[in-house]
């Protein structure tokens, strides 16, 4: 599926899932290493950089937040997906904040988490070859000449509401931050100004949803910010199932 | 006479047992007639001396003048050891012997010299006033000694009660110095936050009885004749119990200062058990908040390694379709114990902290609908289906917190429905808000349940034998609506319809808030 074997580095300390998710991993076709802690991690990065890293936070020593500020700085091209524990939501942001691509709330389905390995790959992969015409579903999008048509028609945005789907759009799959779409979007003096962002979705859903209360495209991701997705694609993450 | 005089029962050497205060009628008339035999002694002994000094003054001739210093001695004597009246009595028996024996005529009482009037009528002033004089001395002496004694066994009494340990219960240990400071015959204390009456000493009045009716009562009591005082024991203007007392000395001005050190220490004590609650209280939650943590860990890895392993199982295929159920099964209820775990864990969580929600537009309709996905997927014994016809509306919330607040209601009309029943949940939009309800048929709530089923840890009287859960779920629910501006209540039941209906009710955002689109 994938042209070579991307190598996973899975970091977390406990033992038996580093097991488990080694020979998962490897049967999902990813080449896969262990570190058993944050600072081996990082050491393990310097020498042989990953095209994955799949980071826990809660680790005794360096803390999975630090860990993964050092592997971003060592080896920005790596994709950083932090697992994190669903009563510590503010985990998220932080984690993003710290450099991370994506992150995953343990337990999590294998399914679940291939699938996001492979969204971050595609997009570390994406943002060397950068594309003026982005395509999710039945959307296309022109960055050149600002141009939406959703199947075919050409939809008329204003300029912010453009900027905001072009930047959500460049992040297929991501998650995107609320402070970080915000200083992208309006500019860096922003970053408190939930209102703006959220009439914007809202009035970007009705332009591109085929039912705006239910979004297929920009999906929210409580308490954190917004994620792009592509409905036709199987490969693009799946609904989170929680309760 | 002898009754109006206030210290009558004093012994003259002041060595006789006295009440610890004054002016105690109770006191006077149980022993009016010993003084009145007391007084008249010490009249009879004062006209002996006076018969006696007669005779020697009548030998020696002295005069009038002279006569009266001499009696004046007497008069003074008396009067330090006796009270006014015996004293007054002995005067004018002075003033008698004086006109009799020393004025002329002798031998009679008629006085002919004028001058001899003014010595008579000056004796007796001066006698009369040096006798008040000395005797209001003496009473003030005895009033202060009194009041020195009565003040000492108050502090001693205070002292005793101070030096015990501050105890969670109050018991006899706290009554007994009351008892033998005082010289009580019996001493009960009612206590209105435990309902217990303690008693130390023998009571022959029933001053158990007393003490609680007067408590209940909420007046004080006193009976002479049984000798009883009971006081109730207030403090910040509620009653907290009540202390009885019986055989006090002098119950009418011990009663008040007893009561009010009893009032202190008491209050003391219930101070001291309810920090103890409380401390014990801080203690629970402390390690429950604790054994929650470690659960959240010890749970997590175990089900995240067996998440990842039949997930790779199915990745390693191929395997065989019934292998593949197998697994499939493995990986989703490990999935479903995951969100359990998680559900668990924030609804502890949000127990015990305040809930402060994260507000974004939503859908409720999507919400709701995700909700019943969710559990029809796993509670495959129930049909929990979305009333049919039901508007979507837009509402300010958390999502994280309401689909949880949903859940729970959900997960409850599961829990208390027969199996194969319907769980029916439906929204409606009000004027100002949304309301969900969450319908299910099964048993109806007992009235008495109706108002505490919402509180904290409260578990319905069959429930704790029948459906496992911890009491928090609908208290979090409800935490969850109120922190939202909405609320959560029971419907009244329609007639003829068996089961429950909950309803959450949420207000709905004001219009489009227009200048965030200008604003831009």
């Amino acid at each position: 599926m994938l042209p070579k074997q991307s190598k996973v580095l899975v970091v977390d300390d406990e033992p038996p899932l580093r097991k488990a998710l080694r020979a998962s991993l490897a049967a999902a076709g990813f080449e896969v290493q262990e570190a058993r802690t944050g600072d081996e991690a990082v050491a393990v990065s310097k020498q042989n950089p990953f095209d994955l890293v799949l980071l826990d936070i809660n680790m005794p020593g360096l803390t999975g937040f630090e860990a993964c500020r050092r592997i971003r700085d060592l080896t920005p091209r790596t994709g950083i997906v932090m697992v994190t524990v669903r009563d510590a939501e503010d985990d998220k942001v932080r984690a993003l904040e710290c450099g991370a691509d994506d992150y995953i709330t343990k337990p999590f389905r294998l399914r679940e988490l291939v699938a996001r390995l492979r969204a971050v790959l595609r997009r570390t992969q994406m943002e060397q070859n950068p594309k003026a015409v982005l395509q999710a579903g039945a959307l296309e999008i022109d960055l050149d000449r600002r141009m939406l048509r959703r199947a075919g028609k050409q939809v008329h945005l204003s300029p912010k509401e453009f900027d905001l789907l072009a930047y959500l759009m460049q992040n297929l799959d991501a998650p995107v931050t609320h402070v970080k779409l915000l200083r992208a979007v309006w500019g860096p003096e922003y970053g408190g100004e939930l209102e703006y962002l959220r009439s914007y979705v809202k009035m970007l859903r009705k332009k591109i949803e085929t039912d705006p209360a239910r979004p297929e495209y920009i999906l929210t991701e409580p308490w954190v910010g917004y994620r792009f997705c592509d409905p036709s694609d199987p490969e693009s993450l799946p609904p989170l199932s929680d309760n | 006479m002898a009754a109006a005089t206030p210290f009558l029962g004093a012994g003259p050497s002041g060595r006789e047992r006295v009440p610890l205060s004054g002016v105690t009628t109770s006191y006077l008339r149980s022993s009016s007639s010993k003084s009145i035999g007391r007084a008249a002694k010490r009249i009879a002994l004062g006209s002996i001396a006076l018969a006696l000094l007669t005779a020697v003054c009548y030998r020696l001739h002295l005069n009038v003048g002279t006569t009266s210093f001499v009696y004046l001695l007497v008069i003074v004597t008396q009067s330090l050891a006796a009270d006014f009246i015996s004293s007054a009595v002995v005067a004018l028996v002075a003033v008698a012997c004086l006109d009799y024996f020393f004025t002329d005529p002798l031998f009679t009482f008629n006085v002919t010299d004028p001058l001899d009037v003014v010595a008579l009528v000056s004796f007796v002033v001066t006698a009369l006033v040096i006798t008040r004089f000395v005797s209001k001395a003496r009473q003030e002496a005895l009033t202060s000694q009194l009041q020195h004694r009565r003040l000492n066994g108050l502090y001693k009494l205070a002292q005793q009660l101070l030096a015990m340990e501050p105890e969670v219960s109050i018991g006899k240990k706290f009554l007994e110095p009351f008892r033998t400071v005082f010289d009580a015959r019996a001493v009960c204390l009612y206590d209105a936050g435990t309902g217990e009456l303690h008693l130390v000493g023998e009571s022959s009045n029933s001053l158990e009885e007393r003490t609680r009716d007067a408590y209940i009562g909420g007046r004080d009591a006193d009976d002479r004749g049984a000798g009883i005082s009971v006081r109730c024991l207030r403090a910040a203007g509620r009653t907290t119990g009540a202390i009885g007392f019986e055989g006090l000395a002098n119950p009418e001005s011990e009663a008040g200062a007893l009561t009010a050190l009893a009032a202190t220490l008491f209050e003391r004590t219930r101070a001291f058990r309810r920090a103890s609650h409380a401390a014990a209280t801080a203690q629970t939650e402390a390690y429950r908040s604790a054994i929650l943590d470690a659960l959240a860990h010890e749970f997590k890895n175990p089900l995240a390694t067996i998440l990842a392993a039949a997930g790779g199982l199915r990745e390693a295929g191929p395997l065989r379709p019934d292998q593949e159920e197998m697994a499939e099964m493995v990986e989703s209820e490990a999935h479903h114990l995951g969100n359990l775990t998680s559900r668990l864990l924030r609804v502890a969580r949000l127990d015990r902290e305040e809930v402060k929600p994260r507000m974004e537009p939503i859908d409720i309709m999507s919400l709701v609908s995700r909700t019943i996905q969710a559990y029809s997927r796993h509670a495959t014994d129930r049909q929990v289906s979305l009333q049919q016809g039901c508007e979507s509306a837009e509402v300010v919330a958390d999502p994280e917190l309401l689909r949880l607040a949903v859940s729970q209601l959900v997960d409850n009309a599961c829990k208390y429905s027969h199996p194969d029943s319907a769980v029916i949940l439906s929204i409606e939009r009000q004027p100002h808000s949304v309301a969900v309800r969450v319908w299910n048929r099964g048993r109806s709530i007992p009235p008495h349940e109706k108002n505490r089923i919402f509180e904290r840890f409260h578990r319905g009287d069959d429930a704790r034998q029948s459906v496992p859960g911890s009491g928090l779920g609908l208290y979090v629910a409800r935490k969850i609506a109120i922190a939202h501006g909405g609320s959560l209540d029971l419907e009244a039941e329609k007639p003829l319809e068996e089961g429950a209906t909950f309803r959450l009710t949420l207000p709905t955002p004001e219009s489009e808030p227009e200048h965030v689109a200008k604003a831009v």
